[in-house]
C-alpha cells in the first residue's frame, strides 16, 4: 500500500473510532471512563479513543478531522466536545487537560 | 443486594459460558433451557472448560468438581424459584426474550433482578412485560465470555440504581470488568467497533486492496489487535450485517459498510463458521 493511502486507512479507522466514541460521550450514553475502559476490555484496543485523543493532541486531531470531513462530509465533522475544548486551549496531555484531567 | 443464587436461562454457548463463568466464583447457579439436549452439550461444554484449567495446572481436581458441583442444569422452571438474579441468554428475538421475561417474573421472589444478555434490543422493551421494570436491566457479555472481561451494564428507562449496582458487583465478583451504559442501539463497543468497521470496508471497495493488506496494516499500526475483516469473519459476517444494518437505521449511513458484506451474506460466505468469509478458511 502506498504511504498516502496507508496513512489514509489509520486516519479514518482512528478517527471513525474516535468520533463514534465522542458521540457517545455527548449523548451521555457513558462516561468518558466507561467508553475508554470499555473499547481497552471489550474491543482489546491499546488505548480508549478519548484518551487517545488526548494523546495525539485535541488540536491535531481536530485538524485530520476537518480534512477528512473536507474530503468525505459530515460524518467526520469535529464533534462539539471537541471545538469548545480546542477554542479553550484544552489539547490534551500537552496542556494538562482534555477528554480527561493529567 | 446480595446474590445468593444465579440463573442463566438458555444453554447456547453463551449461557454455557456465562455460567462456567459464576461457577468459578463460586456462586450456586442454575442453567436452565427447555430443550435436555442442549443442557447436556452445555455440561460437557463446561467440563472441558474445567478439565482445561486441570490440565493447565490452574484448578485443582476436587476444586474443578466442587465448581461443577454449584451448577444446576435444569429444564424444570422449579429450580428458579429462589434465584436472586436470573441472566437471560436465549436468542436476539424480542418475542422469545419478552416470552422468558414473562415467566421469570412469574416464578423468581418480587425483588430478584431480570436481566438480559441482549447485544441489540431494548431492555425497556422486556421490562415492560414484567411486572417489576424498575428491576430489570442488561447485563451484556462479550463471546467468548469465560474470557472476555468486559460487561456492559445497560439501564432501561425505569431499572433502580440499587439493581445496577448490584449488577455491577456481581460481575466483579466473578472478575469481570463492568462499565455503566445507558439504552442505545449497540451500546458502546458494538457501536464503536461496527463505525470503524463500515469505514474500512467502504475504504476497501473505494481503492480495492484485499482484506489482507487491509488487516496487516491496521496490525503493523497496533491502533487495534486484530484486523476489521479477520474481526468479522471471527464473529460471523451474518452477525455483523445484522448488528450494521440495525445501526444503520439507528444512526445513518456511517454504519453502511458498502456492498460487499451484504453480497457475502447472500452467498452464504459468513465467515470462519462456514469456511468462506473476507478470508478462506480450511475446514478440517
Amino acid at each position: 500500500m502506498e504511504a498516502e493511502r496507508e496513512q489514509e486507512l489509520i486516519d479514518r479507522f482512528t478517527l471513525a473510532t474516535f468520533m463514534e466514541a465522542a458521540r457517545l460521550y455527548e449523548e451521555g450514553v457513558a462516561s468518558a471512563q466507561a467508553i475508554d475502559i470499555a473499547m481497552r476490555a471489550g474491543a482489546g484496543l491499546p488505548a480508549g479513543p478519548l484518551a487517545w485523543a488526548d494523546q495525539t493532541g485535541l488540536d491535531v486531531v481536530y485538524q485530520k478531522l476537518a480534512d477528512l470531513e473536507s474530503r468525505f462530509g459530515a460524518r467526520f465533522a469535529p464533534p462539539a466536545s471537541l471545538s469548545a475544548r480546542v477554542e479553550h486551549g484544552q489539547l490534551g496531555i500537552k496542556s494538562g487537560a482534555g477528554y480527561f484531567n493529567y | 443486594m446480595y446474590v445468593k443464587k444465579v440463573a442463566v436461562i438458555g444453554a447456547g454457548t453463551m449461557g454455557a459460558d456465562i455460567a462456567y463463568t459464576v461457577a468459578m466464583a463460586n456462586i450456586p447457579v442454575v442453567l436452565r433451557d427447555v430443550d435436555e439436549k442442549a443442557l447436556e452439550r452445555a455440561k460437557s461444554h463446561i467440563q472441558k472448560l474445567l478439565d482445561g484449567r486441570v490440565a493447565k495446572g490452574r484448578l485443582s481436581g476436587p476444586d474443578a468438581a466442587q465448581r461443577m458441583s454449584q451448577i444446576v442444569f435444569s429444564a424444570d422452571a422449579s429450580a428458579l424459584k429462589d434465584v436472586s438474579v436470573a441472566i437471560e441468554a436465549v436468542p436476539e428475538k424480542m418475542a422469545l426474550k419478552q416470552k422468558v421475561f414473562q415467566e421469570l417474573d412469574r416464578l423468581l421472589p418480587p425483588l430478584a433482578i431480570l436481566a438480559t444478555n441482549t447485544s441489540a434490543l431494548s431492555v425497556t422493551e422486556m421490562a415492560s412485560v414484567t411486572s417489576r421494570p424498575t428491576r430489570v436491566a442488561g447485563m451484556h457479555f462479550f463471546y467468548p465470555a469465560h474470557m472476555m472481561k468486559l460487561v456492559e451494564i445497560i439501564a432501561g428507562e425505569q431499572t433502580d440504581k440499587d439493581v445496577l449496582d448490584t449488577l455491577s458487583r456481581l460481575s466483579e465478583e466473578i472478575r469481570k470488568i463492568p462499565v455503566a451504559v445507558k439504552e442505545c442501539p449497540g451500546f458502546v463497543v458494538n457501536r464503536v467497533l461496527t463505525a470503524s468497521m463500515a469505514e474500512v470496508m467502504r475504504f476497501k471497495v473505494e481503492y480495492g486492496y484485499s482484506a489482507e493488506e487491509i488487516d496487516q496494516t491496521i496490525v503493523k499500526h497496533k491502533v487495534a489487535p486484530l484486523g476489521p475483516f479477520v474481526l468479522a469473519d471471527a464473529l460471523g459476517l451474518d452477525i455483523a450485517w445484522d448488528v450494521a444494518e440495525t445501526l444503520q437505521a439507528a444512526y445513518g449511513d456511517r454504519f453502511d459498510p458498502g456492498p460487499e458484506l451484504p453480497a457475502l451474506v447472500a452467498a452464504h460466505h459468513l465467515g470462519v463458521k462456514t469456511g468462506q468469509g473476507f478470508y478462506p478458511y480450511s475446514r478440517s
